[in-house]
């Protein structure tokens, strides 16, 4: 008897348990005048300036209320696939783009195609076409091609940065041809200055690698790479000379080989604490760059001798289909596009897709948006190396050490490379 | 490695006569050696937390120019304010003391019904049920997420604190049952029959005899219980899907951006998640030392 009261309190108790659960979930229901909005962007950052405009604006307009969480980039990216599949899943987010990440979510049918909202608000016009290919995704989830998934906001590109005083210390000018890019290093060596910040641990040297296979390469060359449309053959003149010139750059001394055991965040730390003159490397440092590195003037000038370069659209907005909301995700994604919105995004130091040039009033901001606009006037984005393959990452970085630290020729890496891209990219051809 | 083997054998008195009181003993080299080398694993020991203290007072302007390891030239309090506000550091306080508290409390409950049951109640198979219940401890958390994620979405438990709770109950007690068990195994046989003889029956020598005895140990399960799911990350980011649910080391990972870090303001929030635990375990040290010292005479 004893037993079974027991047994039967325990059960009431989950019964109880499990339904305060369910109201406590219930709870987070949203009606239909409530957006729910996740992003990982800092409240202070460009992005996050320029999108709390936009939910004034849009609680004005629409008289809808915008409940906002924000996330850290990690959070958004581990759980993506759970949270979206479940009744938690917010009206909009912010979501990394790419194969790996907004593509294998909409290959597995948890992203709105909301192609037909794109034609309705004409956001394919306001958009350069590089930019578009990370906003649609085919049905395997590679990008390029097929329906729309989610619209990008800001843009990122790499760009040189390099430390106005101490060029002119040199006695050196801004080079525009590849020469004369050389010829800066140069005198920086000989000066006994090791002149390019880098960090092998993680995407900067990757990064210039691809920068310098770029300045062999053609469009067709970065579609065939990026979005499988032909072979890739590692072998190419671009590739080798690529490899090739990153061991000279160490037997040159323009790059510390110690650069290899260092992380990003050194290399940033160098170029802004002045002991590295210039440092090639993304438009994300920049708004990081004004706040920082302000014990000496700096600017930035296009790598030169290369018609393509790293870059392509942001973080984008992508709409889960669970959403409660997607008629007000689409009016709010309307109002992030518009160029007032995007203006104040190029004033705060972001990168905007669809700014008009005279609304940017900040000098500064203007000096890296044109330089982001004329490289879209020459369809000149050519997306980042590591994309290919999910585990290209660590791939390309773990070779590259290994290049830079002489314990492999440039043929093995290369060698390398090319067997992991195979490995994954011949199934899409 | 050779001062450490050397010690021993200087610290035994060869030719000296023995002093007169012990509590007075000369410090010899050895002792010196001894104490300098405690310091140097002392602070190596403390070095990550002394630099996250270090980082946490700088502003990314001068943690720019001089780097992790230089002091903050000024006291910069603008990382630990904006952390605080930004994740609106009480409510995830709260709900790490609230889950981490419940947590310890039931699963310290629920390993004492175990072991009793498996360790002096001799259970048949207990050997297997002891392997069983270490499953849950040894599977890496990665592998149980999907399964764990699909059970609570469909009781409809998913993104309530409630997931967290009944998940690490089980995973600490499971640990609390294969370690109690093994500590009732060896307990006085003496002490329950006298109980039995004094007319008490299970549930009172449960209660009255076992756990009154085995309070030390008891103790440092909950204090590490706590303490361990306090830490816990992977598996409350992945069912803590609303802000106002999350635990203090989720809330940290806000800071994570995509391509930058913000190594201020992220030392900032390590130093704040750290300072619940280390003011939990002052209070509770003194127990701690006594649960294990008790274990140890046993």
């Amino acid at each position: 008897m004893h037993k079974r009261r027991a047994t039967l309190a325990a059960a009431v108790a989950a019964v109880a348990l499990v339904a305060t659960g369910c109201s406590g979930a219930g709870g987070d229901e949203g009606d239909d005048n409530t957006l729910t909005l996740w992003h990982f962007e800092g409240e202070n950052s460009a992005m996050g300036i320029a999108w709390d405009r936009a939910i004034e604006i849009f609680e004005e307009e629409t008289g809808a209320t915008v409940e906002f969480e924000a996330k850290g980039f990690e959070q958004i990216r581990s759980t993506a696939s759970q949270v979206l599949n479940s009744d938690e899943a917010p009206d909009i987010l912010e979501y990394a783009k790419g194969n790996g990440t907004a593509g294998l979510l909409a290959s597995q049918g948890l992203l709105t195609d909301i192609t037909e909202a794109v034609e309705e608000h004409g956001w394919d016009d306001k958009l350069a076409p590089a930019l578009q290919t990370t906003a649609r995704y085919n049905e395997d989830g590679v990008m390029g091609s097929g329906a729309w998934y989610g619209v990008p906001n800001y843009g990122e590109y790499v760009t040189v940065y390099y430390n106005k005083d101490a060029f002119a210390a040199q006695g050196l000018e801004v080079p525009t041809t590849y020469e004369e890019f050389e010829a800066v290093l140069d005198s920086f060596v000989d000066a006994g200055i090791t002149p390019l910040a880098q960090a092998g641990q993680e995407y900067p040297l990757g990064q210039l690698f691809y920068q310098l296979a770029l300045m062999e390469a053609d469009r067709q060359w970065v579609n065939d790479y990026q979005l499988y449309e032909g072979e890739v053959d590692f072998h190419d003149e671009a590739f080798t000379t690529a490899a090739e010139t990153l061991v000279e750059y160490v037997d040159k001394g323009y790059l510390s080989q110690n650069a290899s055991g260092l992380k990003a965040e050194d290399a940033g730390v160098s170029f802004i604490n002045g002991s590295a003159p210039i440092f090639v490397s993304g438009s994300w440092w920049y708004g990081r760059f004004l706040d920082e590195a302000t014990s000496f003037e700096w600017g930035i000038f296009e790598f030169p001798g290369s018609e393509l370069n790293l870059g392509s659209a942001g973080n984008m907005w992508v709409v889960p289909v669970n959403a409660g909301n997607p008629e007000l995700a689409y009016e709010f994604i309307d109002i992030t596009l518009r160029p007032e919105i995007q203006a104040l995004l190029g004033n705060s130091g972001g990168l905007p897709v669809a700014a008009d040039i005279a609304d940017i009033t900040d000098e500064k901001s203007q000096e890296l948006i044109e330089g982001f606009n004329a490289i879209n006037e020459r369809d000149g984005l050519a997306f980042y190396p590591d994309w290919p393959t999910p585990t290209f990452y660590d791939t390309l970085v773990a070779e590259l050490q290994q290049l830079i630290n002489k314990t492999k020729s440039p043929d093995e890496v290369l060698t390398s490379l090319e067997e992991e891209y195979e490995s994954y990219a011949a199934d899409f051809r | 490695m050779s001062a450490l083997t050397n010690a021993p054998a200087g610290a035994v008195p060869t030719g000296e006569p023995a002093p007169k009181r012990r509590n007075r003993r000369r410090r010899r080299p050895a002792d010196w050696v001894i104490l300098a080398l405690a310091i140097v694993f002392g602070v190596l020991i403390a070095f990550p937390f002394l630099l996250i203290v270090i980082n946490s007072f700088k502003s990314p302007a001068d943690y720019a120019t001089g780097g992790p390891l230089a002091l903050p030239t000024e006291l910069y309090f603008d990382g630990l304010v904006n952390f605080w506000e930004r994740v609106n550091f009480p409510e995830k306080l709260w709900n790490s003391i609230y889950t981490s508290g419940l947590v310890a409390l039931f699963a310290v409950v629920i390993s004492v019904l175990n072991a009793f049951a498996i360790g002096i109640g001799r259970v048949r198979g207990r050997t297997w049920i002891i392997v069983l219940f270490l499953l849950a401890n040894m599977l890496p958390q990665e592998a149980l997420l999907y399964p764990l994620y699909y059970m609570f979405k469909e009781v409809g438990l998913y993104n309530t604190t409630w997931a967290i709770i009944i998940i690490f109950t089980v995973i600490q007690s499971a640990f609390g049952t294969y370690l109690l068990a093994s500590v009732y195994g060896t307990f006085p046989k003496e002490v329950l029959e006298a109980a039995a003889l004094d007319g008490a029956n299970r549930w009172q020598i449960l209660w009255r005899v076992v756990v009154p005895i085995s309070r030390p140990t008891l103790s440092v399960l909950l204090i590490f219980f706590f303490i361990w799911t306090w830490n816990e990350f992977l598996i409350p980011l992945t069912f803590l899907v609303s802000n106002d649910n999350q635990t203090v080391p989720v809330a940290i990972s806000v800071l994570q951006g995509d391509r930058l870090m913000d190594v201020t303001t992220t030392s900032a929030s390590a130093l704040l998640g750290v300072i619940p635990t280390l003011i939990f375990f002052f209070i509770f040290q003194r127990t701690l030392t006594r649960g294990i010292t008790a274990g140890a005479v046993k």
